[in-house]
């Protein structure tokens, strides 16, 4: 990790009993999983779950201490893989990443796991990036707990609820010999909420307490025929009832009794609070949860336990199931489970409720009144009818105000990103051959799909870009273009694209964006990240252009059209492209595009420029400008960029109407204007402006003389 | 079932880097030491800096029961927010927009700073948002609205703008707890507490004394300097005559009193042909007439660059921009790429012409095509410019200056035409020559594009005998002509015209 401190966080991670813990969920988990006795921890970062493993990769003393091993993996499968510790050693892991992908990436792990089933405590914690603010696309964990029989938490999002389910995951897991996922929502990783510790649990294996034999040969655990067939049996006939047994054992799943018995709402955990909210907006429920309808929030969804929502359904009109999420599976299972129990009690769900995306308290409302009113008409519903009428008015007056929809604001990359000049190089290089087919990928750079630029003409996953354009170079008369990122070179390009692109001879092009890290996840380091003595001895300068982890690897496995370029000299970047573009070579053709993430220099730079500042050090600050005299307003220098600096200013001009652009005082001087505008011949409005503090007498002395031989200061 | 204790709710909406999640963690701290169960939740989304995100928090007015804890929910529900507030104008109306903002609830702040998204900036004309019809929708869907430039606040008192968003927050009466507990929060985060604090108590004054108007006035127009319009154009409105005076000085400071002269000649002209100057389209299709005549006159060449560019305002301009302090050192340097056709430009007419045939046949000419980097704060480079500015004395004897005068006095033959039969077409027409804009391609792109809309739009209408009649047509082409840089809505409109 490189330039980010979680000092704050680590301490929080050593609380130990009776103390309170304030902060985040995901830390929550953290804790949760020492407080557990983890033996093993790794993972692949990503939204909302990075947090995790970045603290723990932080907190080398503490782990140390515990003899905790913690993996920064390089994809989800490897992780997943780290697991099989748990097969045959009684010993707990827990791993981490963002679901649905890396669920996908970890799912034949997953699978040769879980079909021999495990002795100590494996615990999956997924980010289920879901709904709004989801990066990825729109599927449910659900699929992957039930295909290979592996158990699925969904707690109640409050951090002793979540805190307590880690803890239970592991002795779930330990009692039925079955991997255990639990998935949390983005705001619940990110809820900010208090829990009473426990000390950490130094694990009995571990690092410090080596387990000096290994583990007897047993056939009958290994992924391979002809004991995978029992496996399978094993799975449904004595891990599930065993699992069942457990969750009944220690109240897994919760019930909340209320007054009106007729109408029972089965819940999802992760709604859960959603649910009273939208109840309390009916008037059956309070700020504390007292509810008047009965709840059975549902902590483990999968497996479900029949006796269970049987026990719940007999004797009610009707029974709601609430679950986000497309196909709606507990609604399924559950209404199994009551048809063979002959329990008729009416089951709603989907019928009432949206089938896809995230459940808000308002639809909630909306669903459940069709509910209540049918079977409960005795209830007086005015109120959250009401409440559902004057909201739909509030949006349509806002809207008339408006006067229609809103510009979006898209994520976009950063201040100085190096992404952003190889984007700008591609668009002039189309002024000269055309408009070529884009691969995108997964990672900063796929920002570049949103305006200015509007690249991408597929995306098929992390690091999958170049094996996506191989169907295309099949039938395009030009060449296609892949992007990929070092992180997603890492994750999977390397072997999903390059390989198979030299295997197969095709006659493509791939342009890796080497910034140093994955960037996107919050620059985690990659194996070609350079090293923390040469970043520091670069101060603001880029590091990468030394570091030829990639160059090397390539040249190793046989590329023969590499070319290294520099960011910001968007001519020479444009250039290669086009070379690449019009190069009679057939084979694989490779750019790397070198600049380092630009977040990572400044963070560096900032504390060592106010340093010297305040020690009376010269300093050099550059910066771009525009010149609003000379700027006529057509803004082709925005459409090259994006960059958030680069922006608009209503004229001083009287006579001009268009507003000018106008660069802001946050420019890091990446240097990205001043090539634009020689490259695409913009404008001659362009400058930069170097600012020396604490000149020397040199600098003095020569400003002086310039002072006296022109007009100007 | 009891609806007695309920919990404040608070959405913050703000940028990816401006500190929301400090003024989240504040909050959250402020209550805790008030002994109010609270519950924080944000969707940061991806690490980039740029896009829209929210923080939520839900605070209960009272110390929980015994035994009880709340239920708090993670997500804000539309109708239900007691408190909003958005550290920039457009991301309030996105509040607005999903109903987060109601009448008999919402206490709503917005900033009235502005951070323009890609898609209103990069657009050839003005994309911009008009930021009026926000500030109108809060105040009449909101409970109570209070609006202040919080991002000048905070750069006023060198800090970020979560410190104003808190102190506007705290002095609004937002929060159940004093003021005092706000500040004591801040200065136990340390680093930076002392701007920080600085920035809370500027936004929570305004914010507890709301000054009259709450929306700002745009910025007055520099004080008109007397207004050299001639003695026969006093009749004009007041509008035209501030443009046209505008025009004289600008032309005057383009190249001499007579071109100033020049220009005042064709203003007349253009009055002669308006038949009644009451007619509200005469009085807008002479202002903008006469603003663009101006800006026509006044195109930018080499020479004008250069001078533009040394100029000790415009370096007292970057100083100021750059928020210079006394003592430090500025270094100014250019990127220039000069084309061929804008060296012909400002060469005598012949020789211009000569050079842009040899350019055209591609033949090696030094230093062309290539990027110079110049500085105009070193001894070289800046009288290297004042050269080329100098070249200006002999600008009426360059290519582009007879070029652009034969062109100018037919845009002018066709606007007195179209002012004495059509006022609509000539207020449509006073706008075409907002298309020739900027330099090198984005310049030629401009000029290709009116030459096509006159030939095809301007000069058949005004050869029909209803030429009023494609007034429409001219005016979507011109905003066709802004809406892409690949001209494919241009094509679509000229077509349709046709």
């Amino acid at each position: 990790m490189a330039e980010v401190s979680f000092a704050k966080q680590i301490e929080l991670l050593k609380l130990g009993a009776g103390e309170t813990f304030h902060g985040e969920g995901i830390l929550a988990v953290t804790k949760a999983l020492l407080q557990s006795g983890v033996t093993y921890v790794g993972g692949y970062q990503g939204a909302p779950v990075s947090h995790l493993l970045d603290v723990m990769v932080e907190a080398r003393d503490l782990m140390g201490e515990l003899g905790v091993n913690v993996q920064a993996c390089t994809n989800e499968a490897s992780a997943a893989a780290m697991l099989g510790a748990s097969i045959m050693y009684p010993v707990r892991g827990a791993v981490t990443w963002k679901s649905i992908v890396g669920t996908n990436v970890a799912a034949d792990a997953l699978s040769n796991l879980s079909s021999p089933g495990v002795m100590g405590g494996a615990l999956i914690v997924v980010g289920e990036d879901y709904g709004e603010g989801a990066s990825v696309i729109q599927e449910r964990t659900h699929a992957f707990a039930m295909k290979s029989a592996m158990w699925l938490m969904d707690p109640r999002p409050n951090l002793p609820t979540i805190v307590r389910m880690v803890e239970k995951g592991f002795q779930l897991s330990e009692a039925s010999n079955a991997p255990v996922i639990m998935e949390l929502r983005i705001r619940a990783c990110h809820l900010r909420g208090t829990f009473v510790a426990s000390d950490n649990v130094r694990p009995r294996i571990s690092g410090r307490d080596l387990q000096q034999q290994p583990a007897d040969f047993l056939y009958d655990r290994l992924a391979h025929p002809p004991v995978t067939y029992r496996h399978e049996k094993l799975k449904y006939e004595v891990r599930m009832p065993a699992a069942r047994q457990f969750i009944v054992d220690h109240g897994l799943n919760e019930l909340f009794d209320g007054k009106h018995r007729n109408v029972g709402l089965v819940v999802q955990g992760g709604l859960y609070n959603t649910l009273i909210r939208a109840l309390q907006e009916m008037g059956l429920a309070d700020s504390y949860g007292e509810t008047d309808v009965p709840i059975l929030a549902l902590n483990v969804v999968y497996p479900l336990v029949p006796d269970e929502i049987v026990r719940f359904a007999t004797g009610r009109d009707a029974i709601v199931v609430i679950e986000e999420g497309q196909p709606e599976y507990i609604e399924h299972e559950v209404g199994t489970i009551l048809r063979r129990a002959d329990c008729n009690t009416t089951l709603h769900g989907k019928d009432v409720l949206p089938m896809v995306g995230e459940y808000t308290s308002e639809m909630l409302v909306a669903g459940l009144l069709k509910v209540f009113s049918r079977h409960m008409p005795q209830l007086d519903l005015s109120g959250a009818q009401a409440f559902a009428a004057s909201v739909d008015g509030v949006r349509r007056d806002a809207a008339q105000a408006l006067a229609g929809p809103l510009p979006p604001r898209p994520p976009g990359f950063c201040i100085g990103c190096p992404e952003r000049p190889v984007f700008a190089a591609l668009k002039l290089a189309e002024r000269d051959v055309g408009k070529v087919h884009v691969s995108a990928d997964i990672g900063c750079h796929a920002l570049a799909t949103f305006e200015p630029f509007s690249f991408g003409n597929s995306i098929l996953g992390y690091g999958m870009s170049l094996a996506s354009s191989a169907g295309v170079q099949g039938f395009s008369a030009k060449r296609p273009v892949a992007i990929m990122g070092d992180g997603g070179f890492w994750h999977n390009g390397l072997l999903s694209g390059v390989t198979s692109s030299l295997l197969n001879k095709g006659d493509q092009i791939l342009v890796i964006m080497k910034n140093g890290y994955t960037s996107a996840t919050g620059t985690q380091d990659v194996i070609s990240t350079p090293t923390s003595a040469s970043r520091q001895a670069a101060e603001g300068l880029s590091t990468t252009a030394n570091e030829l982890t990639i160059e090397k690897t390539l040249k190793g496995m046989g590329v023969q059209w590499m070319r290294t370029v520099h960011n910001y000299n968007v001519g020479s970047v444009r250039d290669t492209l086009l070379d690449a573009m019009k190069t009679p070579y057939g084979g694989l053709k490779v750019i790397i595009a070198e600049g380092e993430c630009q977040l990572e220099r400044q963070r560096r730079l900032r504390p060592i420029r106010a340093k010297k500042l305040a020690g009376g050090e010269r300093v050099v600050r550059e910066r771009y400008g525009v010149d609003e005299d000379t700027c006529t307003g057509d803004h082709s220098c925005i459409r090259l960029s994006g960059c958030p600096t680069l922006t608009v200013k209503p004229s001083s001009d009287p006579l001009k109407t268009d507003p000018v652009a106008h660069v802001t005082n946050g420019c890091v001087g990446c240097g990205l204007c001043g090539a634009n505008a020689h490259a695409a011949t913009l404008c001659p409005s362009f400058f930069r402006a170097e600012i020396v503090s604490n000149p020397t007498w040199f600098d003095r002395a020569k400003a002086g003389a310039r002072r006296m031989l022109t007009r100007v200061g | 079932m009891t609806q007695a204790a309920r919990p404040l709710t608070y959405l913050i909406a703000a940028l990816g880097g401006e500190g929301g999640g400090v003024l989240a963690e504040w909050i959250v701290e402020c209550a805790t030491r008030a002994g109010l169960p609270v519950q924080a939740t944000s969707v940061p989304g991806v690490a980039q800096r740029t896009g829209a995100t929210s923080y939520y928090i839900e605070v209960m007015s009272a110390p929980d029961p015994a035994g009880r804890a709340p239920i708090f929910a993670l997500v804000p529900s539309a109708g239900r927010v007691d408190v909003a507030i958005a550290s920039e104008l457009l991301e309030a109306g996105r509040l607005l927009e999903r109903g987060f903002v109601s009448p008999d609830r919402t206490l709503f702040i917005a900033s009235t700073s502005r951070v323009y998204t890609t898609m209103e900036k990069m657009q050839m004309g003005d994309g911009r948002f008009d930021g009026d019809k926000v500030h109108a929708a809060a105040q009449a869907l909101s409970r109570r609205y209070v609006s202040m430039d919080l991002d000048a606040l905070a750069q006023a008192n060198g800090t970020i703008v979560s410190a104003a968003m808190f102190g506007a927050l705290a002095g609004a009466g937002a929060f159940p707890w004093p003021r005092e507990l706000c500040e004591e929060v801040v200065r136990s985060g340390g680093r930076g507490a002392g701007p920080s604090l600085k920035g809370f108590a500027a936004a929570f004054a305004v914010a507890a004394h709301p000054p009259a108007a709450q929306t700002e006035a745009a910025p007055a127009p520099a004080a008109a300097e007397p207004l050299k319009t001639g003695a026969d154009m006093a009749h004009l409105p007041q509008a035209v005559r501030e443009v046209v005076a505008h025009g004289v000085a600008r032309c005057i400071d383009y190249q001499d009193e007579a071109y100033g002269d020049l220009f005042l000649e064709r203003v007349r002209t253009l009055v002669a042909s308006a038949p009644a100057l009451d007619d509200p389209r005469v009085a807008h299709a002479l202002e903008e007439g006469a603003r663009r005549l101006a800006l026509w006159m006044a195109y930018e060449d080499i020479p004008r660059v250069a001078d533009l560019k040394t100029r000790s305002a415009r370096f007292e301009r970057i100083r100021k921009d750059a928020e210079m302090q006394p003592g430090q050192i500025l270094k100014v340097v250019e990127f220039m790429k000069p084309g061929a056709d804008e060296i012909a430009a400002m060469l005598p007419a012949r020789a211009g012409r000569w050079f842009m045939a040899r350019a055209d046949a591609a033949k090696y000419i030094p230093l062309l095509g290539k990027g110079i980097n110049l500085s105009t704060t070193s001894v070289f480079g800046y009288w290297l410019m004042r050269g080329l500015a100098a070249m200006q004395r002999v600008r009426r004897s360059s290519l582009r200056y007879g070029e652009e005068q034969v062109a100018i006095e037919l845009w002018l033959t066709a606007m007195r035409s179209a002012l004495a039969r059509a006022p609509d077409l000539a207020g449509a027409l006073a706008e075409l020559p907002r298309l020739l804009k900027g330099y090198g391609d984005t310049h030629l792109r401009g000029r290709t594009n009116y030459a096509a809309i006159f030939s095809r739009i301007v000069e058949p209408a005004l050869a029909s005998p209803a030429p009023s009649d494609h007034s429409a047509a001219l005016r979507r082409a011109v905003a066709a002509a802004l809406a892409d840089p690949e001209g494919k809505t241009l094509s679509g409109a000229l077509q349709g015209a046709a």
